[in-house]
């Protein structure tokens, strides 16, 4: 779950005039940017320091990142396929019921101090990930419904499913892998030295973290592939995205994501694009405004169809985003072949809405300009997480068009915490949040019905149908079946509009041009395979 | 005067029980902790009741199924043989992440005090002197200019235009040392760092003057009009002496209140000066703690500051009766 996007910038402050005079001769001498840095060194921005760099135990996309360099897993995805590929294991096997996922791992692979990674390291990650004693239960409600996994010889392991379930290859192969011999010490795992001490077998390894300043990785000289050109990749923690921006423009940042309003009004100038390249991808993401059913202003699908139809989202994407996203219409990623773009977005329509509402029984009886029912106004509360602007941006307006409606609108603003937990309470009446998720997720959590008193369906949807659909469609191992069940459901939630569904932002990414073979995937960047394309 | 320490010494159990007691309290009660804090945002959180008992399991290591008090308590034996526990960000043991911090803010801050008091002391004294002359209307209107400029602006404005290269490039971009200076030596590592700490100590600073002037100004103006200052002109004393001695020295008194908040003050970070110029100080430690309802590290840094209140306002107090034989502390309780 994520806060909106923040798709707003820093203060154009070029305008002021500024007066400087303060130690200029002085410290002219100590001056010079950055210095001796080599060619095949990357400098890249992290906008919050990691809590830990044990990928068991940590939570947050930052560690997420520098560990996607250090370990590695037993498949991977494909980058443009968004497949599965081997990585630690060369190929699997799955048994006629899968139930069992058999692994043939590589053989000579070595952790990056020398020792050989076998079949205990899976055996003892996974251990670790299901003992009571690791703090990790955001990680350990993914691996619920694997019972065991069995060493069955020095580079072969079994893991094993107590149920069916459609994407069992990507949560086993997906398991990261850490150093049995390193971590089996009798130590704490959650305060282990380790943990700010990775190593891995991945391409890179790990050789410095400067608390709240930076984290240092180096080329991995024994990994088994082709070895990346970069030979160096600093990560500079920078709590502030403007100066973050301010230090890409130096040089002392080769490659960062940038926001909205930088991309667009901060980024093309001849100065700038003579340095630098611009990438724009799409990830797994949407925003949404979600309607609490439970309410009774929003139990009735036509309200919710009405809602819709009362956002100018058009004009919402030009005026906020800067024209920087895509609309969706569903749950799925829309460029996999879940998602289904035959369903037409629901434009903005007031003449249309207000049809709906008079259905639903909404109609303005006593003359005081707000619609009402049974002698009660429509009025509900837009719950937001103070701070996000977009969120606070996007409650203006709305405010604005439902009143021309006859709808009155209160917007409430909470930390985040507390957000999360008006979420969890279910005391809400709509929120404007957005999901990031997998390239393949399964909709069960967000959508199944099992999922409305404490799961993520805080909505309330219900659906008989989606409900079939979503149990099948876990134990559906043909592509195609269950392709068909899944646009299916995103009818059915699009007929039912729990969500006015937003946009999905893109990826802005700035890279010097330093560097070259900048490929854009369908899943992003790979740093492993650009090369250095000569100094500046 | 012994017995008088003595009890105010014995005074600070029970202040500091009550502070800590009611810090512990609130942040037990304060929606979210940080297990389901990482479950909300990492998409991860299923109802099956084996989902429940991970939770569950997760709250217990940390102490977090038992009530507020017992967990209190257990905070509060632990901090008594100063063990402060490990942070739940990172495991690291809290006194650890603080001794990281602490050097850091209280570098910044001893500079920034030196800076403001040696700046504005001065000041407000030259402006009573000359009382209503034009010195003291343009400065009091320049330093009331400064104090309104908010940190945040100014902070990016000097980023901007003395660091960013595109006007001037005299600074770092933040940061508290270059990349390339470790392993140097002790001159050249204090010369990095105090060309980091510019930037920061000018942000600090600027908006202070006004206060501290203002303030000594007019306790200088209330002093200056006593008979015994028109005593000490017509004995014939040089106006310097009358200044410096017969009327500053007594107009200290009031600035000693200000020292009762110099010792916390000195401990704590700024968060908006702190992220701007990527210093990882008090001030994000304490920011991002609460934000994540980190227990351990919020207890100690409010412990620590608690602590260092009460011993501010015990010197403070104290020195009252150095500076004023006239007050009596004995009575005072």
């Amino acid at each position: 779950m994520q806060r909106p996007g923040e798709p707003d910038g820093v203060t154009d402050l070029s305008r002021f005039g500024f007066c400087v005079s303060l130690l200029t001769a002085f410290f002219c001498a100590c001056a010079g940017g950055v210095s001796s840095r080599g060619a095949d060194e990357l400098y890249a921005y992290l906008s919050a320091e990691p809590d830990t760099l044990n990928p068991v135990i940590s939570s947050d996309a930052y560690s997420a990142e520098i560990n996607s360099h250090i370990y590695e897993t037993l498949l991977d995805m494909d980058l443009d396929t968004l497949g599965r590929k081997p990585d630690l294991a060369e190929r699997w096997e799955i048994s006629p019921d899968h139930r069992r996922y058999r692994f043939f791992l590589k053989k000579g692979v070595l952790w990056s101090d020398g020792v050989e990674f076998t079949a205990d390291d899976v055996v003892y990650s996974f251990k670790v990930i299901k003992d009571p004693k690791t703090a990790n239960a955001h990680r350990k409600v993914n691996y619920l419904d694997i019972t065991e996994v069995r060493k069955i010889d020095r580079y072969t392991v079994d893991f094993i499913y107590s149920k069916e379930y459609y994407l069992g290859l990507e949560i086993c192969g997906g398991m990261t892998i850490i150093p049995r011999h390193l971590f089996n010490d009798g130590a704490d795992i959650n305060t282990h030295r380790n943990n700010r001490l990775p190593l891995g077998t991945g391409p890179y390894r790990f050789t410095e973290w400067v608390t709240g300043s930076r984290i240092v990785l180096e080329r991995n000289e024994r990994y088994r592939d082709r070895k990346p050109a970069i030979r160096k990749i600093v990560y500079r923690i920078v709590a502030e995205p403007s100066v973050a921006f301010l230090m890409l423009k130096k040089g002392e940042l080769d490659f960062m994501s940038v926001r909205p309003i930088q991309w667009v009004r901060q980024t093309g100038s001849g100065k700038f694009l003579r340095s630098f390249n611009k990438f724009q991808y799409f990830t797994p993401n949407y925003s949404y405004i979600a309607w609490n059913s439970r309410r009774p202003v929003f139990s009735d699908a036509r309200v919710r169809r009405a809602m819709s139809r009362l956002i100018n989202l058009e004009a919402i994407l030009e005026k906020l985003l800067f024209g920087l996203g895509k609309r969706v219409n569903g749950t799925f990623y829309f460029y996999s072949k879940y998602y289904n773009s035959d369903i037409s977005p629901i434009e903005y329509d007031p003449a249309g809405a207000m049809a709906l509402l008079k259905q639903a029984g909404w109609a303005d009886t006593d003359g005081d300009g707000f619609l009402d029912r049974n002698g009660r106004k429509f009025s509900f509360t837009f719950t937001i997480s103070s701070g996000s602007k977009f969120a606070e941006r996007l409650g203006t307006i709305m405010k604005e068009d439902f009143r021309k409606a006859g709808i009155d609108m209160e917007i409430n603003r909470y930390e985040w915490a507390v957000f999360v937990q008006k979420l969890n309470s279910r005391d809400f009446d709509a929120v404007t949040l957005s999901w990031s998720l997998g390239y393949n997720e399964d909709p069960y959590d967000l959508w199944h019905s099992s999922q409305m008193e404490a799961g993520f369906n805080f909505v309330g949807f219900r659906d008989a149908e989606a409900d079939s659909i979503m149990e099948r469609g876990r134990r559906e191992f043909d592509e195609a079946r269950r392709t068909a069940l899944f646009r299916r459901l995103d009818r059915i939630i699009y007929r039912e509009q729990p969500y006015t569904f937003m946009f999905c932002s893109p990826a802005l990414v700035v890279v010097s041009k330093r560097f070259g073979n900048v490929v854009v995937h369908r899943a992003g960047l790979d740093t492993d395979e650009w090369t250095i394309a000569g100094d500046r | 005067m012994k017995r008088y320490i003595l009890k105010r010494l014995f005074l600070l159990v029970p202040t500091l029980i009550g502070i800590t007691l009611i810090t512990y309290m609130i942040v037990r009660f304060t929606p979210g902790d940080y297990t389901s804090l990482r479950l909300d945002m990492q998409m991860g959180l299923k109802t099956t009741a084996a989902s429940k008992e991970i939770l569950d399991q997760e709250r217990r290591l940390y102490g977090l199924d038992k009530p507020w008090y017992v967990g209190y308590m257990d905070w509060l034996g632990k901090f008594c043989t100063l063990d402060f526990g490990t942070s739940r960000k990172d495991g690291r043991p809290v006194s650890e992440r603080i001794g990281d911090a602490l050097p850091i803010t209280l570098a910044l801050n001893l500079i920034t005090m030196l800076i403001v008091y040696v700046i504005s002391i001065p000041l407000g004294i030259a402006a009573s002197v000359k009382k209503d002359s034009l010195f003291d209307r343009v400065s009091s209107l320049a330093l009331f200019i400064l104090y309104s400029l908010p940190t945040f602006w100014i902070a990016l404005l000097l980023l901007m235009f003395l660091s960013s290269g595109e006007y001037l490039n005299l600074f770092p971009l933040g940061g508290i040392t270059s990349d390339t200076m470790t392993g140097a030596g002790f001159f050249p590592l204090a010369g990095d760092a105090a060309w980091h700490l510019v930037l920061p100590v000018i942000t600090l600073t600027y908006g202070s003057f006004a206060f501290l002037s203002r303030y000594t100004r007019a306790n200088m103006l209330e002093v200056i009009n006593q008979q015994y200052i028109t005593t000490a002109r017509s004995k014939g004393l040089s106006e310097p002496r009358v200044i410096m001695v017969h009327a500053f020295r007594n107009s200290l008194i009031p600035l000693i209140t200000l020292m009762a908040t110099l010792l916390p003050g000195l401990l704590g970070g700024s968060v908006i000066v702190e992220s701007i110029f990527s210093i990882p100080g008090m001030g994000m430690l304490a920011f991002e703690a609460i934000l994540a309802r980190d227990i351990p590290v919020i207890m100690a840094i409010e412990a620590i500051s608690a602590l260092l209140t009460l011993g501010g306002i015990l010197i403070a107090d104290l020195s009252y009766a150095l500076v004023d034989p006239r007050i009596r502390l004995e009575t005072k309780i």
